[in-house]
């Protein structure tokens, strides 16, 4: 009995982004991070071909942060009252990118200047040579006096900037093509808005190339589901020729992951769902894992335990690739 | 939607009167136009022109290649002309994509011309009638396009090249055809997997009528819910295109967004 043929064959791929910039290309890092690419549906290589595996990003955030579970803080208690420290502990882990988050600006956090922010981040550049992430604090105005001076001041290092959305996009975006960055592009779970954001965002002049789709994340338990459909529709639409939907796609995964209850309750919850120190990481983990078999191609994670066993799994599915 | 521009045919006047006189600047300038609205096809048909038709053909198909190196279709209702006229495009272009315009289902007619198409790695277009004429229903439209169908994939083409034209009669000759067209349409789409094009040369179905643009509008969309692909129409009548557009997006051919309409024109490059 024969076998059927079950290859799809797409007629387009998604695009390739490169975030950071060598000495050669007139960056600082050490090397730089290329996702996208895939030819096909995630982890089927017979499919097409998926020429970079998910990179991960480590969270790392301006001031020390606030209500983090215990797993973290024996992770990064030591160092994260200072972002230097914490982000020369995010290499040492291991991660691919710095995903630094300027949550000191926000007027509610501490209301930094523009100068304190640009300061840091110059700092986290010196300090460790990956290629970097930076968010504002999703408070537009503030965010529109702020990122203008950072990507100001990391010009040449080609960072990955965020977020512009469908409202808020004409400053960002017009600093990130100043001073040759990427660009997130953020949608609130609602993929013809991350369409629409893409449209303003070229509209503008802005290269279809240099954009990472951000369409929000949901952690295991809170919607991942949605998430995770328009994942899947997003990668079909790229894969099928529509180049405004042809973008890597990032996900924020430790952020949401380490909110829920199931990756926060301690002692309380110990006796029926076992132990934090196990279930928090493999919160992020599964949420991580599941989320990447919809299209994802850069993850912001938090738990070394957890990318460990991200990079384990993405390992064992992309087995014999390249063969 | 794969649009074939309608306008380069000397039908029109303007087209018949360039062609004769040989102004290479008055097509290059309705190419233009097509181009500007979405065109990815030209389709050049003579119509009633002066001189040698195998050389005007040449002629006019370097003229169009001047201005863009999307694929021509050669329209013409006389199989011995297109078997004269593929080859000297062929040779005269030979990085342009052709797309034959039309074969018949009559056998004397795919002999002569199926063969052509997978010689030269030509589209073919193939008309929904025999020997007989152009049928009054629906079973005989299914019959011929599917013998067409078979003829062409038997002979080596690929589906994407095959593109089954159920022939149009205008409205207000021949009532019944509207719905006789999207329905073989139907049927030839759901019998075979993967599909060929389904193609209608729509102008056709509103020849001498008053309200002829309206009437294009609505049938195109009608057509493309019945699953017609492809359309020879006039690609710069806007509201004809973002009719086809919108109506694609209804069938989640594209990814809906605000601004659809700017996103297929974005994706076109235009």
């Amino acid at each position: 009995m024969s076998i059927p043929e079950v290859k799809e064959k797409w007629s387009a791929r998604v695009s390739e982004v490169t975030i950071g910039a060598t000495p050669a290309q007139g960056g600082t890092r050490a090397r730089t991070v290329t996702i996208g690419g895939a030819g096909g549906i995630p982890f089927l290589s017979f499919d097409g071909a998926l020429p970079h595996p998910p990179a991960i990003a480590i969270d790392v955030l301006d001031k020390q942060p606030v209500g983090w579970p215990k797993p973290l803080e024996e992770v990064y208690g030591d160092v994260w009252a200072d972002p230097v420290q914490w982000a020369r502990r995010a290499k040492e882990l291991g991660a691919d990118l710095i995903n630094l988050r300027l949550t000191g600006i926000h007027p509610d956090e501490g209301d930094w200047p523009p100068s304190k922010a640009v300061e840091i981040v110059k700092a986290v550049l010196e300090a460790v040579d990956l290629p970097l992430i930076v968010w504002g604090c999703d408070f537009p105005e503030k965010d529109q006096r702020v990122m203008p001076k950072v990507a100001e001041a990391a010009q040449g290092e080609r960072c990955l900037l965020g977020a512009v959305s469908q409202t808020e996009y004409r400053t960002l975006t017009a600093a990130a093509q100043a001073y040759g960055h990427t660009l997130i592009a953020a949608s609130p779970c609602d993929i013809n808005i991350a369409k629409q954001v893409n449209i303003l965002v070229t509209d503008m002049g802005f290269p279809l190339s240099d954009i990472v789709i951000y369409p929000s994340t949901a952690a295991l338990g809170y919607g991942m589901e949605y998430i995770y459909s328009i994942l899947e529709r997003g990668r079909l639409a790229a894969l099928s020729g529509d180049k405004l939907m042809a973008q890597p796609v990032i996900l924020d995964v430790g952020f949401e992951a380490w909110r829920v209850k199931e990756a926060r309750a301690d002692e309380e919850m110990a006796d029926a769902w076992g132990p934090l120190a196990y279930r928090g990481p493999a919160w992020e983990a599964v949420t991580a894992t599941d989320l990447l078999q919809g299209g994802a191609d850069l993850l912001i994670m938090r738990h070394p335990e957890a990318i460990r066993a991200v990079r384990e799994a993405v390992g064992q599915l992309m087995q014999g690739d390249g063969k | 939607m794969i649009i074939f521009s309608e306008r380069i045919n000397g039908m029109y006047r303007d087209v018949r009167a360039a062609i004769d006189e040989h102004k290479a600047d008055v097509i290059q300038q309705l190419v233009r136009h097509q181009l500007e609205g979405g065109a990815d096809v030209i389709d050049i048909n003579l119509g009633p022109t002066k001189g040698d038709p195998v050389e005007n053909f040449v002629w006019l198909a370097r003229v169009v290649h001047e201005v863009t190196p999307k694929p021509l279709s050669l329209d013409s209702a006389k199989p011995d002309l297109l078997v004269q006229v593929v080859p000297r495009v062929r040779a005269a272009l030979p990085e342009t994509k052709l797309i034959i315009n039309s074969s018949t289902a009559a056998p004397e007619s795919m002999g002569k011309l199926v063969p052509l198409a997978v010689q030269h790695g030509a589209g073919i277009i193939g008309l929904t009638m025999d020997q007989e004429g152009v049928p009054g229903n629906v079973e005989k439209r299914v019959e011929c396009g599917a013998a067409f169908l078979m003829t062409a994939l038997e002979a080596g083409l690929q589906p994407d090249d095959i593109y089954i034209d159920p022939i149009i009669l205008p409205i207000n000759v021949a009532p019944k055809q509207p719905w006789n067209v999207m329905e073989a349409i139907r049927q030839l789409a759901m019998a075979n997997e993967p599909p060929p094009h389904f193609i209608i040369g729509l102008s056709n179905i509103s020849q001498k009528c008053l309200m002829n643009r309206l009437i294009n509008r609505t049938y195109l969309v009608m057509c493309i819910a019945a699953g017609l692909d492809a359309a020879i129409m006039d690609a710069a009548d806007k509201d004809l295109v973002e009719a086809a557009v919108t109506a694609e997006v209804l069938l989640e051919k594209h990814l809906y967004s605000d601004d659809y309409l700017r996103a297929w024109r974005m994706q076109k490059g235009l």
